[in-house]
């Protein structure tokens, strides 16, 4: 049963994205549903992932098809939250970054202090909260990015390649982050290109590749015996062109 | 010269003598335990009408959910078995209850929907995300909740979605515990969506509003097994019999009578008994 006003399921029927006469997306059908292991878009560079997600936020709008949240045709903003590739830290405090988003997000003055550090020690930043946020590392940006879109306690949590470019012990720290929030019952849907992340974290995979939705399940049943040429080479390292 | 007890006695040898093969003739019959979707798809109609002409044997073929119907080899009344769920045969097997598993045929399953289609279900080539969209609007979907194979291919296409559907069902999902033509006749009439094989669905008479919203999906894919039921367990099995039947469905001949059976055209099974891994 769905909770009232619950954005989900998000579901997109026969969405087609294309911009400048370049199709992004072609005829994508998916349903995303609440569930406690996160939803994994995976595939290769171009293959629209990106696209997806800011599209299932409801921040860029389809050529053809529809999208609806909770069965509405507009998604609520305030329950949904994004966490671009490359955060941008406001030139202020790690924990007045923090303070800033939980305002924006309408949390009462009187709540901010005690939500703040609840937050911060979620994601392992207790003890940075005066330093500057531009002079965190970019593992501990990617944390503090996380942090910020909880502020706003939603439903939907989409994550854009989080751990891109951080070292593993970064990656295991954000890893360690999205499988906190999913336990919490947030609706987590990342893109991803390492097989390795997606294998770890996923309830649920997609496989885009030019735009189009290739083969989609249960993760285990992706790895162990998945269905599509396109899946088996990915899986197995090879190039899909 | 022969006298009078001696043609009665000749008279009485040659009664039994001419009588013998109408003995044996009635026979030649064996049973065979087989799915309603099967009987509805009007294969047996066709198939074994050929089968006798060819051969002389009566086939009377008992339809039931596919589990309903191993459970009929199980108890020893029937000779042999021909369904469509291969994990449900081979535990069958390895209970000591046939001989051998044989491929035959497949056909596949399509998901049928209203063509009003709440769920926005139409053309998808996922059936896992279809099931999805189904379960999100939670829009009326039939089951046929009877352990047959069509039911035991839905239970695995609502885990391949993702859904625990034991857990995740509601009002929506209707178990109705019957065969194929039942469930097809209850979505027409509420609307909702079901799983059918395609042979029942283009043999269906009463469509109405119904249409076929997803196919294609490699998951829908319906495999046909056959097995002599276990003679060592159950002596009363006509082995030679019930295995002239099996040897008939996956030789060259009983491959292409099957392939040859159409409606409007349309070819409903594939044979496939060349595919050892099927």
């Amino acid at each position: 049963m769905r909770a009232p006003g619950s954005e989900l399921p998000v579901v997109f029927t026969e969405v087609a994205i294309v911009a400048a006469d370049v199709t992004i997306l072609d005829g994508i059908s998916l349903v995303l549903l609440g569930g406690s292991a996160p939803t994994v878009l995976i595939g290769p560079n171009g293959a629209g992932k990106t696209t997806l997600l800011r599209a299932a936020m409801g921040l860029i709008p389809v050529t053809r098809g529809r999208i609806s949240w909770g069965g509405r045709e507009a998604a609520s903003p305030q329950r949904l939250a994004f966490v671009f590739q490359r955060p941008v830290m406001l030139r202020r405090s790690t924990g007045d970054n923090l303070h800033y988003a939980l305002a924006a997000a309408g949390v009462p003055r009187d709540q901010r202090a005690s939500r703040a550090a609840e937050l911060l020690a979620l994601v392992g930043l207790e003890k940075l909260a005066q330093r500057p946020a531009r002079r965190l590392s970019g593992g501990e940006q990617q944390r503090l990015a996380l942090a910020r879109a909880l502020a706003r306690d939603p439903e939907v949590l989409f994550l854009d390649e989080p751990t891109a470019s951080l070292d593993p012990a970064a990656t295991k720290a954000i890893e360690d982050i999205v499988r906190a929030v999913s336990a919490r019952g947030v609706k987590v849907v990342m893109a991803t290109h390492d097989l390795g992340e997606a294998k770890r974290l996923a309830g649920e995979i997609v496989l885009l590749h030019r735009g189009r939705l290739i083969e989609s399940g249960p993760a285990s049943e992706f790895f162990e015996n998945s269905r599509t040429q396109e899946a088996r080479k990915f899986i197995a390292g090879e190039l899909l062109v | 010269m022969l006298n009078r007890r001696a043609l009665i006695a000749a008279a009485a040898f040659g009664a039994v003598v001419f009588a013998m093969p109408a003995v044996f003739a009635q026979d030649k019959s064996i049973v065979v335990a087989s799915t309603t979707s099967t009987q509805d798809s009007g294969l047996f109609e066709y198939l074994l009408p050929l089968y006798k002409q060819k051969t002389g044997v009566t086939v009377k073929v008992v339809s039931q959910g596919t589990g309903q119907a191993l459970d009929t080899g199980r108890r020893g009344d029937a000779d042999v078995v021909f369904v469509h769920a291969k994990s449900a045969e081979e535990k069958f097997l390895a209970e000591g209850e046939g001989v051998k598993r044989f491929p035959v045929m497949y056909n596949d399953f399509v998901l049928i929907g209203p063509k009003s289609d709440p769920a926005g279900i139409k053309g998808m080539k996922d059936v896992g995300q279809a099931l999805k969209a189904i379960m999100a609007k939670q829009a009326a979907f039939i089951s046929r909740g009877d352990r047959s194979g069509t039911h035991v291919a839905e239970l695995a296409l609502w885990k391949a979605s993702g859904i625990d559907i034991e857990k995740d069902k509601g009002a929506w999902y209707k178990s109705i515990g019957q065969g194929m033509g039942a469930a097809l006749n209850t979505a027409g009439a509420g609307n909702g969506y079901v799983l059918s094989d395609r042979g029942t669905w283009i043999h269906f008479k009463n469509k109405g509003d119904l249409q076929i919203l997803v196919e294609g999906d490699k998951r829908m894919f319906n495999q046909y097994g056959v097995m002599l039921v276990n003679p060592a367990k159950h002596p009363n099995v006509k082995k030679e019999l019930g295995q002239q039947f099996i040897d008939y469905l996956i030789s060259p001949e009983g491959q292409k009578d099957i392939a040859n059976y159409k409606i409007n055209g349309e070819q409903l099974f594939y044979p496939n008994a060349n595919d050892a891994g099927a």
